[in-house]
């Protein structure tokens, strides 16, 4: 079996048809954790968008090879602090709507999915908080709904936006494990947007860098190392 | 008592004024909810104001064509307010909505410019309008006195379509108004489900419009949904609370404009006004009512 789940081809992204990088060709292996890392405005999250169909690619093509030939169902978790507070949703309500991908319109959510939905509230260790009300959560708490809720969607990647935006430091870890975990009991492809290099080294196994323009892709061992690092950062990619 | 016992009564003359009246109070809350989660409220504003033109535009072209209606709101021109009221709130709403996702230029001057034109144009049609002196003007300032049956029954079988739309399809609807991007990694046609919720914001607007004027519409978009954001737990609470509001305030209001011989539309509002202020310290006096 072919082990790039997700392959970019001489891929250009950017907003109303102006690049913010292009020429991005790699490929993303299935089941794997991998990294996207990048300074803010590096093109992170304008990346992430494109690969989940946000915004449409400004040239080159995206390959998902899923082996069911059905389209790969992606996990969305998005940061924390951009939902309206004015919403009056539990977080069980919140977590719920990873189900609708399942529900046609019109019906209402079987009773096997709302269970389903607890279920993933605790594997996420988010079952104290189904019936607190989503807004006044915590960073981190709101993250662990975020995260039941993506894998409510039952999904073959889980995309992650700076889960620890905003979050303590133990809070961080404490995701990131959980992250880690879940992709391997799961066996799901988990791809994490993050500018915190520290936190990711010990979980990703691969890594996309973003840095002027360029995508460097390699282990973290390879990539992350302060040699590496000094550079990339004083002499550019070269 | 009395003037109550009058109301209720089946033989009431204005009785189709209060159904329509509490018909309009439990319907225009339930579509409010979505414009205050969406932060809409100047669309609120806005958007009765242009479906008014619109009744004010289409009560013209038959002046301009030199065709002869009623001398009295019939039928054909109920029905002709109705087909304009209904294009010129559809129009304009995906058009804001349109221009706000493009997210160019001020949300707020377009709004408040469409808000302006369109109330000034319908004053301008109507004032040369044989039919507006007939009661039209009346109606939109808010006098909901001659309601006829077939005016009853449009109105209702408009707020039931909206009433069971919304109930069908809630699910999708709340999902594409808190979380667009989500939606769309579920596969879903978030511009059909914008669309849609559009129709039924614009079809509620075009029957309380038809029925209660502008300004009492706007009133009913808002202000129950806000007094019941200040108490609901939830979503159903928040949906359920906002549109009993409406209706009982509807009610009330007229019984209380009935009584003391007020305009029915402007009383039914400073009552929704005096509830939310009365809400507001009530929700701050309670534990923890700092919502």
């Amino acid at each position: 079996m072919n082990d790039d789940l997700i392959t970019l081809d001489n891929l250009s992204i950017g907003y109303n048809g102006q690049p913010v990088l292009s020429g991005i060709s790699l490929s993303i292996a299935r089941d794997r954790f991998t990294a996207i890392l990048g300074a803010n405005g590096s093109g992170k999250s304008t990346l992430l968008k494109t690969l989940l169909g946000l915004i449409p690619p400004v040239a080159g093509t995206i390959d998902t090879s899923a082996s069911t030939g059905v389209p790969l169902v992606f996990g969305y978790v998005p940061q924390a602090v951009q939902f309206d507070p004015i919403y009056l949703l539990t977080g069980f309500d919140v977590a719920l709507m990873g189900t609708y991908g399942r529900v046609r319109p019109g019906c209402f959510v079987p009773s096997v999915e709302r269970a389903f939905t607890r279920e993933c509230l605790r594997a996420a260790g988010a079952e104290e908080l189904a019936h607190k009300r989503f807004a006044e959560l915590s960073g981190g708490q709101k993250q662990r709904v975020l995260i039941a809720r993506a894998l409510a969607t039952r999904p073959d990647v889980l995309v992650l936006d700076e889960p620890t935006a905003g979050v303590d430091a133990e809070a961080t870890h404490s995701v990131l494990e959980f992250i880690s975990r879940t992709r391997k009991e799961r066996q799901i492809t988990v791809l994490l947007v993050t500018h915190d290099f520290a936190a990711i080294r010990h979980h990703a196994q691969q890594v996309l860098w973003l840095h002027q323009g360029k995508v460097l892709q390699g282990a973290p061992d390879e990539l992350l190392t302060s040699e590496r690092m000094v550079e990339i950062f004083e002499i550019g990619i070269g | 008592m009395e003037t109550l016992r009058l109301i209720l009564s089946p033989d009431f003359l204005l009785r189709n004024s209060v159904y329509t009246s509490v018909l309009v109070g439990f319907s225009c809350p339930l579509v409010g909810v979505f414009l205050v989660m969406r932060r809409l409220v100047f669309m609120g504003v806005a958007l009765p104001q242009i479906s008014s033109t619109g009744v004010a535009i289409a009560l013209s072209v038959p002046l301009w064509l030199g065709v002869k209606l009623s001398g009295h709101p019939s039928e054909s021109a109920h029905m002709l307010a109705f087909i304009g009221s209904m294009t010129f709130s559809l129009a304009a709403i995906l058009a804001l909505a349109f221009m706000e996702r493009r997210g160019r230029g001020q949300p707020e001057g377009r709004l408040g410019t469409a808000y302006v034109v369109a109330a000034s144009l319908s004053i301008l049609m109507l004032s040369k309008n044989p039919y507006g002196e007939l009661g039209w003007l009346d109606m939109l300032k808010g006098e909901v006195i001659t309601i006829s049956d077939f005016d009853l029954v449009l109105t209702a079988a408009a707020l039931a379509l909206v009433l069971a739309t919304l109930g069908l399809f809630h699910k999708e609807l709340l999902l594409v108004s808190f979380d667009r991007p989500m939606a769309i990694t579920l596969g879903k046609n978030v511009v059909f489900w914008d669309v849609l919720l559009y129709l039924l914001i614009g079809l509620t607007v075009s029957m309380a419009v038809l029925s209660v004027g502008p300004l009492i519409a706007f009133g009913f978009l808002l202000i129950p949904a806000l007094t019941a954001h200040l108490f609901a737990r939830n979503m159903r609470q928040f949906t359920i609370l906002a549109s009993l509001c409406g209706g009982a305030m509807a009610f009330i209001g007229f019984w209380v404009a009935y009584q003391v011989d007020l305009p029915v539309g402007p009383t039914d509002v400073v009552l929704l006004g005096v509830l939310h202020a009365a809400a507001w310290v009530i929700a701050k006096l309670l534990p923890g009512g700092s919502k």
